[in-house]
């Protein structure tokens, strides 16, 4: 596995950008990029070169978990881990309709949401990110999360 | 469709059970589907809070009180209902049998610990460990193939799961390569070795038809190498856990009594939340260390769970 740990000035980059789109004020984890947009964090405690020497032993498939994309202008952060920061910004509140829509992997028609990425929250949960074109909400639920159930009558 | 115990299983049981009252249990609830337990993945919620939201829709307990995160969906669920809830997609908790959790309450894992789980996928003791050392220190997550790779991740990644590095290799090679190198040596090594299922019988009832006398021996021999190369992994006074999910002492005490007849080690007493046999000293023609009457036999009949095996050693003095 090749590695490629983010330099500190490119860690405050991006926690810039979080902290313009989402509020988010703290990075506790030593970031990596994998593949051409998805930034994973570790919160381990092994320092770069003891993980360069088990890459060097072993085959290391996975360092920590993916947190951020860049696929977009906006960063997006991944649906598994919005629950790990403190997000103050962007949020959007649905109900429990759109909620079970949601979760199906369904477009919310939700207008006038300001153009780009947004968090989508129901009641106290940040339950996934879409993207606005201020008409509706793309819906960013990841194939393997996506509820394979039907939709409720009541919706 | 109802299966029936092999012969030989069914001697074997008996044996392993020779109270008939206690074996016509076991025999009863091996038939019946295991109850709803989850695991509160801590990382992202707390027991407390989880407990009041669940309670809104179903009659949930926590049954041990030293641990909260452990609950039990005490009434039926519809198909599918335990993983389609909010919770569960939000990886607020995990649908994990008690006894499999186990295995790492016995490991006591802390904050900035090195820990290795050789045998990592499908992760469920992973995301365990991970949340008991609150996602400080290290777990280096190791199994063999892509496709059990794949689910490892994905339910690291569900559970919020940030200081685990996952490595795939075989076990043997893995320990054999790290042992010689200067990498660290791990404060605890999990060791959840592959086995012949004996006590997944309630949720995986096709194991009453691949039930094969053959498949132990061979799990056993494995088992031995599994652990004699972790050993060389694990620090001076480290923790090593070995677990089963199986009753056949072969692949039980008799690895355990081959650690302690090989290795310098000893066998630590643990105190589980459920009720545990000893282990047993002898099995067929074999007689087996002393000591391996501290490990655990989780039997289904006594904690209405389902089978299980877990012992804790500690090393001694490094193995060069």
């Amino acid at each position: 596995m090749k590695l490629h740990f983010l330099k500190s000035k490119e860690k405050k980059a991006i926690l810039k950008e979080l902290e313009l789109h989402y509020g988010i004020t703290k990075l506790p984890y030593l970031l990596l990029k994998t593949g051409k947009q998805k930034i994973r964090g570790y919160s381990g405690h092994l320092s770069k070169e003891e993980i360069q020497e088990l890459t060097r032993l072993t085959n290391v498939e996975i360092i920590g978990d993916y947190l951020i994309s860049k696929k977009d202008q906006d960063p997006r952060i991944s649906f598994d881990a919005i629950q790990l920061f403190k997000i103050t910004k962007n949020i959007t509140e649905i109900n429990n309709n759109q909620l079970q829509k949601w979760l199906r992997g369904y477009d919310l028609n939700i207008p006038n949401i300001p153009r780009g990425i947004t968090i989508l929250k129901y009641k106290e949960d940040l339950v996934g990110i879409g993207k606005s074109n201020t008409e509706k909400i793309f819906n960013y639920v990841p194939k393997e999360r996506k509820l394979k159930i039907p939709l409720h009558s009541t919706e | 469709m109802k299966y029936e115990m092999k012969p030989l299983f069914k001697q074997r049981m008996q044996t392993l059970l020779p109270n008939q009252e206690d074996f016509n249990k076991y025999e009863k609830i091996i038939h019946t589907e295991p109850e709803n337990f989850i695991r509160c993945n801590t990382i992202k919620i707390s027991p407390s809070s989880l407990l009041s939201r669940l309670q809104k829709k179903w009659k949930v307990l926590q049954p041990c009180k030293e641990f909260p995160e452990i609950m039990l969906i005490n009434q039926d669920l519809k198909p599918g209902e335990l993983g389609n809830a909010l919770e569960h997609v939000l990886g607020y908790y995990y649908i994990q049998e008690v006894s499999s959790m186990l295995p790492p309450i016995a490991l006591n894992p802390k904050p900035n610990e090195l820990i290795l789980d050789l045998c990592a996928s499908p992760g469920s003791k992973t995301s365990q460990i991970a949340m008991y050392m609150q996602n400080q220190g290290t777990i280096i997550a190791n199994d063999l193939k892509i496709d059990r790779i794949k689910i490892l991740s994905s339910n690291l990644g569900k559970c919020g799961v940030t200081n685990t590095i996952i490595t795939r290799k075989d076990a043997i090679s893995f320990c054999s390569q790290l042992s010689k190198s200067n990498f660290p040596k791990f404060d605890k090594i999990l060791v959840d070795a592959p086995c012949s299922g004996e006590g997944t019988l309630r949720s995986s009832p096709k194991t009453f038809l691949m039930w094969n006398p053959k498949v132990i021996k061979k799990f056993s021999r494995q088992q031995k190498k599994f652990v004699a190369f972790a050993l060389k992994c694990l620090k001076p006074n480290g923790t090593l856990v070995y677990s089963t999910c199986t009753h056949a002492p072969e692949e039980n005490e008799e690895v355990i009594s081959f650690m302690l007849e090989n290795f310098p080690i000893k066998i630590e007493t643990i105190r589980l939340p459920l009720k545990c046999h000893p282990g047993i000293n002898s099995w067929k023609e074999k007689s087996y260390h002393n000591d391996v009457k501290h490990t655990c036999r989780i039997y289904p009949q006594d904690n209405n769970s389902e089978g299980f095996f877990v012992s804790k050693i500690t090393l001694l003095e490094e193995i060069k």
